[in-house]
């Protein structure tokens, strides 16, 4: 004990000896406090862990600095499962006295296992979100919730309060007794507890009552009189033997009974086995019919591919067979062949070679129609060369330079060696003044037979006419 | 009879380890020998004055 003053050791004196300051009441305070303390801790010793918080809390209310009615009391908590109280309790003592204090190695105790704190405060939390679930009336997840914090820490007393007074709303007597009893274990003067329970004790109370009686009554027998004599049949006496019409009768319902037995048990076991084997038969003849649908599928698929491979040969063959067909080509330029072969007629040969280069391009026919193309051209292609240089000749002497420069340029289709068409034809351009066309034709001349007449002359004219540009 | 209802309003919800910081702050610590210790000084100090 020490002054409230100074802070010295006190004595058993009134005053402190140190300071003269008048401790008798202090004293007086703290030894209320250590009563108080004292009490605590006599209580707790029975159990009665209500009473001791009770005497503990007075206690620290006398000496805030009672280090072991603080650590007491954060025990008691801790054993009713008020985990964040206790440790409180337990942080504040160890605060007031940081040495050699009990309270140090409980905190420590408690932080060193992280999961279990963890537990705890799970545990917390599902007990409030029970209490939530009490206030929405919610009842049944309520009662689902505090299990679970039960199952977590059996030792949390208002845990199993509540749930004891769901069980009591739910007039689940028993169980409630139960819940109850397990408070009472724990803490044995809980004024809660005790008030609970004498309700469910009063509520089952009754029905024991009740059930007395009724065993009482199972031991009589039933007495009635018959003129003067009181007759007693025992209860539990077995019937007499009945006669052999209500037997056949009684055997008679039996029958009907097993009769009707067998039509409500049997006949819809047997109707519903019908009933899957129609459902089997209809899913495989719908598999089947799935199968061929899908086999009628492909065969059409199949059909239109067909269809269109026929129309595009169709349309190949009529390229062959047409009037304008390669085929009818082919056989007008055997035509020419044959008739040119026949009668010598170059002309008639030319018109026809003619006519066949302006209707097909020679260049995309077969190798053995061009073959044959270019045959007959070289074959008649001199003469005909020859006759349209003539026809050249008589224009360009009539000053006609358009219609010559026509007949020498087919002079020279037919026959590219006629160095004369090749010349004249330069010259009708010149004289015709088409002069890019004549220098271009002077130069074939120059580039076709170099060292020539013609292409010396030629040589002359486009240089004539280049200086003129 | 117990009512359900009033009772239930006697249960509140319990604080959870993440409060207890805020439990001990909050905790008046305040007891009779404070009290005590406060009124005797008073009374020194009103005596002082008069003399």
């Amino acid at each position: 004990m020490f002054c409230y003053n100074c802070g010295c050791h006190l004595s058993e004196h009134d005053f402190c000896t140190a300071c003269g300051a008048d401790v008798s009441l202090y004293k007086k305070i703290l030894r209320v406090s250590n009563l108080f303390y004292n009490e605590g801790l006599e209580k707790a010793g029975v159990r009665d862990l209500s009473g001791a918080i009770t005497s503990l809390r007075q206690s620290l209310k006398f000496n805030k600095n009672n280090i072991d009615a603080r650590n007491l009391l954060g025990l008691l908590y801790f054993e009713t499962g008020e985990v964040v109280a206790a440790l409180s309790e337990w942080v504040i003592s160890k605060n007031l006295r940081p040495e050699k204090n009990i309270a140090d190695d409980y905190i420590n105790r408690l932080q060193s296992n992280a999961s279990r704190l963890e537990s705890i405060n799970q545990t917390i939390k599902k007990y409030n979100q029970a209490l939530v679930y009490c206030m929405q009336d919610s009842k049944d997840l309520a009662v689902i919730q505090l299990k679970k914090v039960l199952s977590l820490n059996p030792r949390f007393i208002r845990a199993h309060q509540l749930l004891a007074l769901l069980y009591m709303d739910s007039e689940e007597w028993e169980r409630a007794e139960r819940e109850l009893k397990k408070c009472v274990d724990i803490d044995r003067n809980n004024t809660q507890t005790l008030r609970y329970l004498r309700e469910v004790e009063l509520m089952l109370a009754p029905d024991e009552a009740v059930k007395q009686p009724a065993r009482k009554k199972k031991d009589e027998a039933v007495r009635y009189q018959s003129d003067n004599e009181v007759i007693i049949q025992p209860l539990n006496m077995k019937e007499p033997k009945r006669s052999g019409a209500s037997t056949l009768v009684n055997l008679g319902l039996g029958i009907l009974i097993g009769l009707a037995a067998t039509y409500f048990l049997l006949v819809p076991s047997a109707a519903s086995n019908a009933r899957n084997e129609a459902q089997e038969t209809i899913t495989q003849i719908s598999n089947e019919s799935d199968a061929k649908t899908i086999t009628i599928q492909e065969l059409e698929a199949e059909v239109e591919k067909l269809t269109r491979e026929t129309e595009g040969l169709n349309q190949q063959l009529d390229g062959y067979v047409g009037e304008d067909g390669t085929l009818a080509v082919i056989d007008s330029l055997l035509d020419t062949a044959a008739s040119y072969l026949e009668t010598q007629d170059v002309g008639a040969a030319a018109a026809s070679l003619e006519s066949l280069a302006q209707s097909v391009d020679i260049e995309e026919a077969s190798q053995s129609f061009q073959d044959l193309y270019h045959m007959l051209l070289t074959t008649i292609g001199p003469e005909v060369s020859k006759t349209y240089y003539d026809e050249g000749s008589s224009a360009f002497q009539a000053n006609d330079f358009a219609a010559a420069i026509e007949s020498f340029s087919r002079a020279v289709y037919y026959d590219a060696a006629n160095i004369n068409a090749q010349f004249y034809l330069a010259r009708a351009y010149d004289r015709n003044g088409d002069t890019k066309e004549a220098i271009a034709a002077y130069g074939k001349v120059i580039e076709l037979f170099p060292g020539t007449t013609s292409a010396r002359s030629a040589k002359q004219y486009q240089d004539a006419l280049q200086a003129q540009q | 009879m117990i009512n359900f209802e009033e009772e239930l309003k006697k249960f509140h919800p319990s604080l959870e380890v993440e409060d207890a910081e805020d439990a001990i702050y909050n905790q008046d610590l305040t007891d009779m020998a404070d009290l005590l210790v406060k009124m005797l000084k008073e009374s020194e100090e009103k005596s002082n004055e008069v003399s």
